[in-house]
């Protein structure tokens, strides 16, 4: 097993190492570990290729007259191998430090500590006491996300199985564009190549392995697409008027503007975005809310009461 | 931590040792071991097979670490950092993002660190990815901290049923994941009980100098609370509602809760969608809280 992984090694520091490309047959002869058979050498490298690109290592493939392409070389161009991040000073770090510890136990833990490594490697010591005792969690331990994050760096196509609003399971097809948190949940976005529409899908409600297809480079994300303006809170147009007990329903007045305050109500003006979400959060607070207006949202909570009364009767 | 590496994730973790050992020579080999997150014998291993690699045969990587610290040598065309992979990139940009988003307001000079970090590691990745927290990380460091050094919290908390803030003095006993939330079991001196707390709904913490008392972890004997729920509609919307605390396909579904209040809150909330079908005390207790909720209109 290990005579691989050196193998890999030292087939990086020969393609590396040249100014000039390297045909197969002087890779074969510099670096150790290609035996046997023509065709056995051959599928081993092929083999070895693929492994380095997926470790972000490009391999450039070229000829050495342009004129005649009998035989092709290969070569790693240092700039592309080494990172071009030069200067980053020891407060930075101690901000990558602390964005990678984030990730400890959650699906990118990995990534996220070779990251670490790298930028450690460029010998700046970090200064943990310059920054705030603050540590975010990130709650992930979702595979389809190291799945969704690929597919948008490679620009695939992704298929996987959806749960609607019904429970039914729908079979969705995206060209991934983003990815990203909120309010404790995880998405993806992108363009539904169904729908032919941009849609944003909850990591939660998928219901398969997010499975790649077809080509990498199979779409453009478009200029205007950001991830952060899927995310946004919708806006919130209208406005109702409520009365809320003293102390109780801090959420709701916290959001919310004071027009009155009496000994044990206090009277708001609260913004909402659709008369679903204004039932939902004043039946949840019970005999601690009362819809003033608007009208139509009194009477629905009216009925509603009523026929939950009736119902559990 | 302890996973078994491929040969293509062993290569990777030589080709990074190279030039970590470089900036950090003479770096003990436990030390060298934790930072790249694998034992002392899997580093040695990695150590021995890089010791077999260089640019011919007669021109190895000259390592040292039989001492117990690790040197390197002749190891020019490997010393350079490798680029960071579209992985890497967003593990540390999403966490920027959570970070950028949690940071007091007088630390102007951190944002604008973050910032050029963002360009420096890379344009476009903005537009692709991003993170804002549910909890507040200051609040998830105190907590943290006062796990750590065993000591009494005072918090300011918004309770989740009734939307009451109230300040209380709590000694932290361990905090754990579920639904994709943070949660906080704590022995409440206000309450005089074990209660557990949503992360996000502590809106400030502060960590006090009394060490906390020794309190049991074991879960207070609350009587569970049982109950069958039929999903009328909006099927995906009340499952989720229920979150955790559900057992079977519907509509007809077994919820198992230490908190009737909020099975009763979660039911009429969903303005017709569930129904409570038993038991029967059940029932008519989730009937007379929508009737104490009806008679504000009357």
């Amino acid at each position: 097993m290990s005579r691989k992984s050196e193998r890999l090694v030292n087939l990086t520091i020969a393609l590396l190492g040249t100014k000039r490309w390297l045909t197969k047959t002087q890779i074969f002869q510099a670096v150790d570990g290609y035996e046997g058979e023509p065709d056995a050498k051959e599928r081993m490298f092929e083999r070895d290729k693929d492994d380095l690109r997926n470790l972000g290592i490009v391999i450039e493939v070229g000829s050495f007259d342009p004129l005649f392409d009998d035989e092709v070389g290969y070569r790693i161009r240092p700039d592309s191998y080494r990172t071009d991040i030069k200067e980053i000073s020891s407060r930075e770090l101690s901000l990558i430090n602390l964005a990678t510890s984030i990730w400890q136990g959650a699906v990118l833990d990995s990534p996220a500590l070779s990251a670490l490594i790298k930028l450690k490697s460029l010998g700046i010591e970090s200064d943990l006491d310059s920054i705030p005792a603050i540590s975010p969690t990130i709650n992930i331990s979702d595979d389809n996300f190291v799945a969704i994050v690929d597919a948008i760096s490679e620009r695939r196509t992704i298929s996987f199985t959806y749960l609607a609003p019904d429970l039914s399971q729908q079979e969705r097809v995206l060209e991934p564009f983003g990815a990203g948190t909120k309010g404790g949940y995880w998405y993806v976005a992108g363009r539904d190549v169904d729908k032919k529409e941009i849609r944003l899908f909850r990591l939660d409600r998928i219901d398969s392995q997010v499975v790649k297809q077809g080509k990498a480079s199979s779409f453009e994300i478009p200029q205007d697409f950001a991830m952060s303006s899927l995310l946004a809170s919708p806006l919130k147009s209208e406005i109702a008027t409520l009365k809320l007990r003293r102390g109780k329903a801090h959420r709701i007045l916290n959001m919310s503007r004071i027009i009155e305050e009496g000994d044990d109500w206090i009277v708001v003006e609260y913004p909402f975005r659709h008369q679903a979400e204004l039932l939902a959060d004043a039946l949840w607070h019970l005999d601690d809310i009362e819809i003033i207006e608007p009208l139509s949202a009194r009477q629905e909570i009216i009925t509603r009461l009523t026929e939950t009364v009736a119902a559990h009767g | 931590m302890v996973k078994k590496s491929t040969p293509t994730q062993k290569a990777a973790r030589m080709l990074d040792l190279v030039p970590y050992i470089s900036t950090h020579q003479g770096i003990p080999t436990k030390e060298l071991a934790d930072e790249f997150g694998i034992s002392i014998p899997e580093l040695l291993s990695d150590l021995n097979a890089l010791f077999m690699c260089g640019d011919d045969r007669l021109d190895l990587i000259e390592l040292e670490f039989e001492s117990g610290y690790v040197s390197i040598r002749n190891a020019q065309t490997l010393n350079q950092v490798r680029n960071l992979s579209y992985q890497e990139t967003v593990a540390i940009l999403l966490g920027l993002d959570l970070i950028a988003k949690d940071l007091p307001a007088d630390r102007s000079d951190l944002l604008a660190d973050i910032d050029s970090l963002r360009l420096k590691l890379g344009k476009g990745f903005e537009r692709v990815i991003h993170a804002s927290p549910l909890a507040k990380g200051d609040v998830v460091a105190a907590i943290n901290g006062a796990l750590h050094a065993g000591r009494k919290v005072e918090i300011e908390y918004e309770a989740v049923l009734d939307g009451a803030l109230t300040s209380r003095v709590i000694n932290p006993i361990e905090t754990y994941v579920a639904d994709n939330r943070d949660f906080l079991v704590a022995f409440c001196e206000r309450a005089d009980a074990q209660r557990t707390f949503r992360m996000d709904r502590i809106r400030s913490a502060t960590v006090l100098d009394k060490l906390a008392a020794r309190v049991s972890s074991a879960p207070i004997p609350d009587e569970m609370v049982k109950a069958t729920v039929r999903i009328n509609s909006d099927s995906r919307r009340s499952r989720e509602s229920l979150g955790q605390f559900i057992s079977g396909a519907g509509p007809d579904v077994e919820v198992s809760t230490y908190s009737f209040s909020w099975l009763a809150r979660t039911v009429i909330a969903s303005g017709g969608a569930m129904t409570v079908t038993g038991p029967k005390e059940i029932r008519s207790d989730v009937a007379s809280l929508a009737a104490k909720a009806l008679s504000i209109y009357r």
